[in-house]
């Protein structure tokens, strides 16, 4: 279980990067605007874009406590996959030249520096034990999505973890949930792609001890169409492009349950 | 009851045993062995007549719920037999989704359009997903029935056109019993996928199953593990380290040897059988082997 790491009235928090540094960029200067005393980052850095090396220094000149994803922790490791877990061979083939491009771009200074990231945070929000998780506290490549995470589980991880308030990425589709006892969940959702529902922006979560627990997605909307370019100028599937310009997930759709996968296109 | 001691490996030593680690999944074998079809391969020799493992009472089911939601479920699944065949599957099914995300397991053959129109109604009301994995061995008719019985084919077809319409998005379970007589180019996942679109099925979702030396295929193969063989391996990513099974006479470590003693872990409580389970059969190899989940992804 991670240490406690500080104290905070208001924080900004998000997970997937994908190598996205438009939507980064355009990220850090929305929070800028926003009053939190600290930014956080759930976690993979890296996959689907051109140019992983690009977003680390705008995560370090920002002063964002970032933890180690799944995508993270295999390029840190030289593992040959990014441990999703894909049986689906399509879903295996993009998986493989996404993860594959990533490792061979991203520098070995920072490959070293994703090693040294810890694998949670675990902050106070006013009177809130907060626990932030890549997948959950439990398995970095768990997801969990809105539809297959029951309350007595996130009661039990939270039991389990003396916490209050669950924060998880990972699945790129963010959502909320209060549990009883004032405690909650939330899945901060993802920058570095549109969540699968046809519209180009993406989400962050900015969260405020009032001191309830106050949570407020935030909608980005940055240069999808150039960060797009990018990724076909580097040779990379046209179904990575697709998505961005779109909203809809093009790939990486086997671990979709029922619920979100239909309200997707594909 | 007392609860039988694993069985010994044939060379009289006790079988290496898989850790319990948490209740990912708990599996309901709702029908037991009772089932209209009566595949060749059939994981536990399920029939239309003297199911050898009993269907489970409602409240046996209930009961597992509860108890589920207390220690954490992550997932539930509804098997048998088939598990339509119960008259009770769709008020379990609607108890279940008030506890975890659930799937049930069907061969698509028994299933009415008043049953799709309810399992959507299901599915709308629930909060967390309801998945349906329907089993079908080929496309070609002729070669899933040969293994699936007369006539199987086309009502499972018709069942996955049923759910398609429903916005159900159904699970196609494919076991690899035909694998080695298709010749088609691409893979099973290919041949499945091309299939299920040629029949109307817009986001194909295939589940390859690899064959299994037990129920009807029993005897094919007398291989066990041994703690040698699985030196250096992580025992915990077996799927028995986080799944129980409620049959009937009691908690199971494994939805493919529900019913047999040597996996039966707790003739009581979900609770009592969070210990570690026997690697004592021979189906354990070929989940070591394969890396074998029954969940559905």
């Amino acid at each position: 279980m991670p240490e406690l790491l500080s104290e905070h009235r208001r924080i900004a928090v998000f997970g997937g990067v994908y190598s996205n540094a438009a939507a980064l960029a355009a990220t850090l200067a929305d929070v800028r605007q926003r009053d939190v005393d600290a930014v956080f980052c759930l976690g993979d850095l890296g996959g689907f874009g051109a140019h992983p090396d690009r977003v680390y220094p705008l995560l370090q000149e920002a002063g964002v406590r970032v933890m180690q994803g799944n995508y993270d922790a295999s390029l840190a490791s030289g593992r040959d996959d990014c441990a999703c877990g894909y049986t689906d061979p399509r879903d295996h083939h993009y998986a493989r030249i996404s993860y594959g491009y990533t490792f061979r771009n991203t520098s070995l200074d920072n490959r070293a520096w994703l090693r040294s990231l810890p694998a949670g945070f675990r902050v106070r929000l006013g009177p809130h034990r907060i626990l932030m998780s890549h997948g959950s506290p439990r398995m970095v490549n768990e997801f969990l999505w809105e539809t297959t995470t029951p309350d007595g589980l996130l009661a039990r991880l939270l039991d389990d973890h003396a916490a209050d308030v669950l924060l998880c990425t990972h699945t790129g589709i963010k959502w909320r949930r209060a549990l009883p006892a004032g405690r909650h969940a939330v899945n901060v959702g993802v920058i570095g792609r549109p969540e699968n529902d046809g519209s180009t922006n993406v989400w962050y979560t900015v969260l405020t001890a009032t001191p309830e627990l106050s949570v407020e997605f935030v909608p980005v909307h940055y240069d999808h169409e150039s960060v797009a370019r990018d990724i076909e100028r580097e040779g990379l599937p046209a179904e990575f492009a697709e998505t961005l310009r779109t909203g809809w997930w093009t790939t990486c759709l086997e671990n979709l349950p029922a619920k979100e996968r239909a309200r997707g296109k594909f | 009851m007392t609860i039988p001691p694993p069985v010994l490996a044939p060379e009289g030593v006790r079988a290496p045993t898989a850790p319990f680690a948490r209740l990912g999944a708990l599996w309901i074998q709702l029908t037991g062995t009772w089932c209209n079809l009566e595949c060749t391969h059939c994981l536990n020799a399920s029939g239309p007549t003297d199911p050898w493992l009993r269907p489970l009472a409602p409240a046996v089911v209930h009961h597992a719920l509860a108890e589920a939601e207390r220690l954490g479920v992550r997932e539930i699944y509804f098997t048998g037999g088939e598990p339509f065949l119960h008259r009770q599957i769709l008020p379990l099914l609607e108890a279940s989704l008030v506890v975890a995300p659930t799937t049930v397991l069907t061969n698509g053959t028994a299933l009415t359009v008043a049953t799709a129109d309810a399992l959507r109604a299901l599915a709308d009301r629930a909060r967390y997903s309801l998945e349906i994995r329907v089993s079908l061995d080929d496309v070609e008719q002729a070669r899933n029935d040969r293994v699936r019985g007369r006539g199987a084919f086309s009502r499972t077809v018709r069942t996955l056109q049923l759910l398609e319409a429903r916005g159900l998005l159904p699970i196609v379970a494919v076991t690899e019993i035909l694998r080695e007589e298709t010749t088609a180019e691409g893979g099973l996942y290919e041949r499945f996928h091309r299939f299920l679109r040629s029949i109307g099925i817009a986001r194909p979702r295939v589940k390859i199953i690899p064959v299994f030396a037990v129920g009807r295929l029993e005897g094919r193969r007398a291989e066990r593990l041994t703690d040698a063989a699985l030196e250096g391996f992580d025992r915990g990513m077996l799927q028995c380290a986080e799944t129980r099974v409620v049959a009937d006479g009691g908690v199971y470590a494994c939805p493919i040897l529900a019913g047999l003693p040597g996996a039966r872990l707790s003739s009581g409580s979900l609770e009592a059988a969070f210990r570690p389970a026997p690697l004592y059969h021979t189906a354990c190899v070929t989940c070591h082997r394969t890396g074998m989940s029954c969940r559905n992804f």
